[in-house]
Order: C-alpha cells, then sequence, then structure tokens
C-alpha cells in the first residue's frame, strides 16, 4: 500500500504495537522499576483516578508535571513515552472536535461562518490533556513494570479473577492484533509497486479491512488454542514479582492517595 | 506403563466441509517415540491439535493416561508445540511466554527459574528473554516457542515441525533436547528425514486425513513406494541406497551410511 491511508496505517500500527510491547525500559534501574508491582498499580490507578475526576486545567497540568517526573525518575526517554502515548489523546481529540462549536460561550474566531466558543476550546483543550495524561500514566506503568508483574499484582490485590482475566486477555489480543495487521501491510507492501494516489489508497484500505477482519479472527483462534496448551483456560496466575514494600513504595501510595484527595477536594469540596 | 494417549474413530471435519482426520484408531504407550509423517495438507496439524485436545473431534474420542478425555484435566502433563511460532508466542518478552505455561499449570516458581534458565542455556536465548517476540526472527522465535513448551516438563511431547526456521547447530539441540525427554515423544512432520534420529515408530498420514501405514522406522521409511504414493521422498539414505542393497539392511541416516560405506569399502 503506497497511499495516503496505507502509510498512515503503518506507522499507527507499528506506533501501537510498540505500545503493547514491553520493552527494555522494564529491565533499567530507575524509580518505578525499583518499586514493588503492588504499589505501582495502586499509585498509577489512584493518579489516573484523579485525572478522571479533576475538570482543572492548571491541575491537569500538574498531573501531567507528575506524569513528566515520574518518567524521568524512572530513566523513561520522554520522546518514547509521547510516541507511545498520543495516538490515543489524538483520536479522542477528534471525537469530541465538534465541542468547539456546540458548546455555547463567547466567539473566539469564525470559521465558514461557524463560531468557535472558548468554552468549546476549553473542553476539547482539557478532555485531550486529561485522556493524555492518563494515557501516559498507564503507558509509564506498562514500560517499567512487566506485564506479568501487573497481572499477578492484580490478583495479589484480589482484584476479581474475571476482571484480571478479560484485561490479560484483551492486553495479549490488542498487542497481536496490531502484530497481524503490521503483517498484513508488509506482505502487501512487499508486492505493491508504484504509487496510488488518495482514491487507490482508499480502495486499498477497504480491501485490507475486508482481509484484516478474517485474519485477525483466525489468528485469535489460533493463538487461543496456543494459550490453552499451556494452561490458558485457568484463571491468570503469573508468578509474582512482589517483595517487601519498602518506605518509597509506601510514600508512592500515600502522594497517590493524597493527590485523589485533593482532586476530590478541588471538584467537590470537602 | 500403558498407553498415554488413545484415539478411537476420531474424524474433524471444519465448517468448510473438509474433512481433515478420517476415523483415526492409535495408541501411544508412555516412553514411545513416534512419528506423524504425511505431504502438506493431509491433516497432521489437525490430528496433533485433535490428540492434544485443541480441537473437538466431530466423532471419536480421546482418551488420555487411561484415565480421561478431558484433555484440560491433564494439560499439565501435555505438552503441544503448535506449528507456527507466532501463534505461540503471545506475551509481551520471551521471559514471560516461557514463565506462562509453568505459572499457569502451578509449577513451582523456584523449579520453573531453575528449568528456564537450562533451557535458555541450551537454545541460545539469554539475549533475547527481555525482548518482545515479535522482535525475533523465524529461528529465534522457534527456538523459543520450543523452550516453551518444554518450561512446564510435560511427560508427553506432541511437536508440530518443531525445526521450523532452525538453523543447523540449533536443530542438532532441539533433537538432543527431544532425545534428553524422559517420557513420550510425537513428532509431527512433513519430512522423513528427520525421523530416524528421533523415532522408533511412523505413522503415516495420508492425503485424506486417514492413517496407512503404522510401523518401524524401517518397515514404513523403506517402503519407497508407498511413501511417494502419499507425496513424500524418503530420506536421502533411502534414495541412495534403495535398490542396491537388501531393504533390512538399507542405513537410515547419514551416520548409519557412514559406517556401512567404511565396512563396504575395507
Amino acid at each position: 500500500m503506497t497511499g495516503l491511508v496505507g502509510r498512515s496505517a503503518e506507522s499507527i500500527t507499528g506506533a501501537l504495537r510498540g505500545v503493547f510491547a514491553a520493552e527494555r525500559v522494564a529491565a533499567a534501574d530507575g524509580f518505578l522499576q525499583r518499586r514493588d508491582p503492588r504499589a505501582t498499580l495502586c499509585a498509577v490507578a489512584g493518579l489516573a483516578l484523579a485525572v478522571m475526576i479533576t475538570r482543572t486545567l492548571a491541575v491537569t497540568l500538574c498531573f501531567g508535571l507528575v506524569t513528566l517526573v515520574l518518567a524521568r525518575l524512572s530513566k523513561v526517554p520522554l520522546r518514547r513515552l509521547f510516541a507511545r502515548s498520543a495516538v490515543v489523546p489524538l483520536a479522542s481529540a477528534f471525537v469530541v472536535l465538534p465541542q468547539l462549536v456546540l458548546l455555547p460561550g463567547e466567539t473566539l474566531v469564525e470559521v465558514l461562518g461557524v463560531a468557535v466558543t472558548d468554552a468549546g476550546v476549553s473542553y476539547v483543550v482539557l478532555f485531550t490533556l486529561r485522556v493524555g495524561t492518563g494515557v501516559a500514566l498507564l503507558s509509564l506503568t506498562v514500560m517499567t513494570t512487566p506485564f506479568s508483574a501487573v497481572v499477578a499484582a492484580m490478583r495479589e490485590l484480589r482484584v476479581p479473577v474475571a476482571l484480571v482475566w478479560v484485561i490479560a486477555i484483551t492486553y495479549r489480543y490488542l498487542f497481536l492484533f496490531f502484530d497481524e495487521l503490521q503483517r498484513l501491510i508488509l506482505a502487501r507492501n512487499s508486492r505493491t509497486t508504484g504509487r496510488s494516489g488518495v482514491r487507490g489508497g482508499w480502495r486499498d484500505a477497504r480491501r485490507l479491512a475486508g482481509t484484516f477482519l478474517l485474519r485477525a479472527i483466525d489468528r485469535g483462534e489460533r493463538v487461543g488454542r496456543g494459550m490453552r496448551a499451556r494452561g490458558g483456560a485457568r484463571a491468570p496466575s503469573p508468578y509474582g514479582r512482589t517483595r517487601a514494600l519498602d518506605r518509597y513504595d509506601y510514600a508512592l501510595v500515600a502522594f497517590a492517595v493524597a493527590t485523589l484527595a485533593g482532586s476530590w477536594v478541588i471538584r467537590w469540596g470537602l | 506403563m500403558g498407553p498415554v494417549i488413545e484415539s478411537h474413530g476420531i474424524t474433524h471435519e471444519y465448517p468448510d466441509g473438509t474433512t481433515a482426520v478420517r476415523d483415526v484408531t492409535l495408541s501411544i504407550e508412555a516412553g514411545e517415540r513416534v512419528a506423524v509423517i504425511g505431504a502438506n495438507g493431509s491433516g497432521k496439524s489437525t490430528l496433533q491439535l485433535a490428540l492434544g485436545g485443541l480441537v473437538d473431534a466431530s466423532a471419536g474420542t480421546v482418551t488420555y493416561f487411561g484415565e480421561t478425555t478431558d484433555a484440560e484435566a491433564v494439560r499439565d502433563r501435555l505438552g503441544v508445540l503448535l506449528q507456527d511460532p507466532d501463534d505461540y508466542l503471545f506475551n509481551t518478552t520471551v521471559r514471560e511466554d516461557l514463565e506462562y505455561g509453568p505459572s499457569q499449570l502451578g509449577m513451582p516458581r523456584q523449579a520453573a527459574d531453575r528449568r528456564i534458565e537450562r533451557l535458555a542455556d541450551r537454545l541460545g536465548l539469554h539475549g533475547l528473554l527481555d525482548r518482545p517476540p515479535f522482535r525475533l526472527s523465524g529461528g529465534e522465535k522457534q527456538r523459543a516457542a520450543v523452550a516453551s513448551v518444554l518450561a512446564f516438563d510435560p511427560d508427553v511431547l506432541l511437536l508440530d515441525e518443531p525445526f521450523g526456521a532452525v538453523d543447523d547447530r540449533y536443530r542438532e539441540r532441539i533433537l538432543e533436547l527431544m532425545t534428553d525427554h524422559e517420557g513420550t515423544v510425537v513428532l509431527f512432520t512433513p519430512s522423513p528425514d528427520v525421523v530416524p534420529e528421533v523415532a522408533e515408530r511412523v505413522i503415516l498420514v495420508g492425503q485424506n486425513g486417514s492413517v496407512v501405514a503404522d510401523g518401524s522406522v524401517r518397515e514404513v521409511l523403506t517402503d519407497v513406494s508407498l511413501l511417494r504414493e502419499h507425496g513424500l521422498r524418503p530420506p536421502k539414505t533411502v534414495q541412495l541406497f534403495d535398490g542396491i542393497v537388501e531393504r533390512e539392511a538399507v542405513p537410515l541416516t547419514v551416520s548409519a551410511a557412514r559406517e556401512f560405506l567404511g565396512r563396504e569399502v575395507r
């Protein structure tokens, strides 16, 4: 696929596949890597919840700053963190874009006779920042903690088995989903010559979507067998990587609880 | 000891009407080394999945260890390696994939660590443990998949083309691991050349998915016309010596052929 649609699909799937793959960052000696996975999980869940309930731009920016500090302390390259976290907020910004003109407020600018309001702009900016910060926090967890350790921590924290199962399967299948798409695009590219225009690109994309659906279902079945062959029909029970909690673990969780409480108070008061 | 796997008239039909496995009745004894050979599309992989309890047979039953027909009840004793390593490596790092079977099947952590360490040594996986499987080469994926099935130390190995894209050095290592395995080994392969090195019994699957021959390695692999009739080329040494020496004297491996020629030349 040589068209714009093909190139875009290729770059997006490459980036998304990377998001779901733990790499060497998890083996680095950083702040979050040294934490007990239970502490990391509780802290990130608390911070993400705090980001979700906030409706203030300044508070959201503070959470963004906290995420960046955690990334620096954990030796996570910021460029990689941005690359992994950018797709979801951009997609969600696209979804809420109509709010720019739908929300009533003071007109900032008129485009083709349609007024963009200040309330609309702040809504879209705040929404995108909140999603971006939340996704960055989750990416940070995935990048600094092996996924099996996250699943084991959930089991130890007594998260319901059904929920852990759903998360574990979804995560693995998302990873395989993007892997399959990447392979399909690669196979098509290897047999495509010349350049196709926008119309040709869309035609290719339609064909690709149909083939991809069938291949994804087939691969899902085969991987399901691969899981069952090694005990996948039983509840997820990866080896834990927990150790005795230290004062930094407690400090991290306490910080998350405090920010969650602060966020609650800022939004709803005492 | 008794049979570890017994199938009675199993048939598997895919939704499109293709019958991949047809009325297969066989028994595999504990500690046996068996090779299931057949041309591409003969239904070997489907037979492996049916024997491993990973697809439901349309008809017939499979009994495990003479005690149950439920494969999930004995999953920790059955090591089923699928044909494509990409279907087998679904975790985010190779280490997580190697730990997946042992942890799911209840092997204690320390025992699993020791076993994974030994397998990583033998299959040259140490530098790959923290890498995502999709970044590995074909041969590396195959080695990781073989290590993943051996990691939980199953009694019975059902291996579908375990050599894949592996180079000669690691092919030898995989053969050694299969030889060292103390339990039962069932190898599914379209390549008769490798069979004499690992098996003592051969089951030949015909193009219609049924068993057309079941006998000793010598009986089946020296029957050149039978193999050709079912789309297979006999092992190279058999091709070389067929018609020149008695069927019972045909060397089945390169080392046996060297010995034979050495004796004859002297």
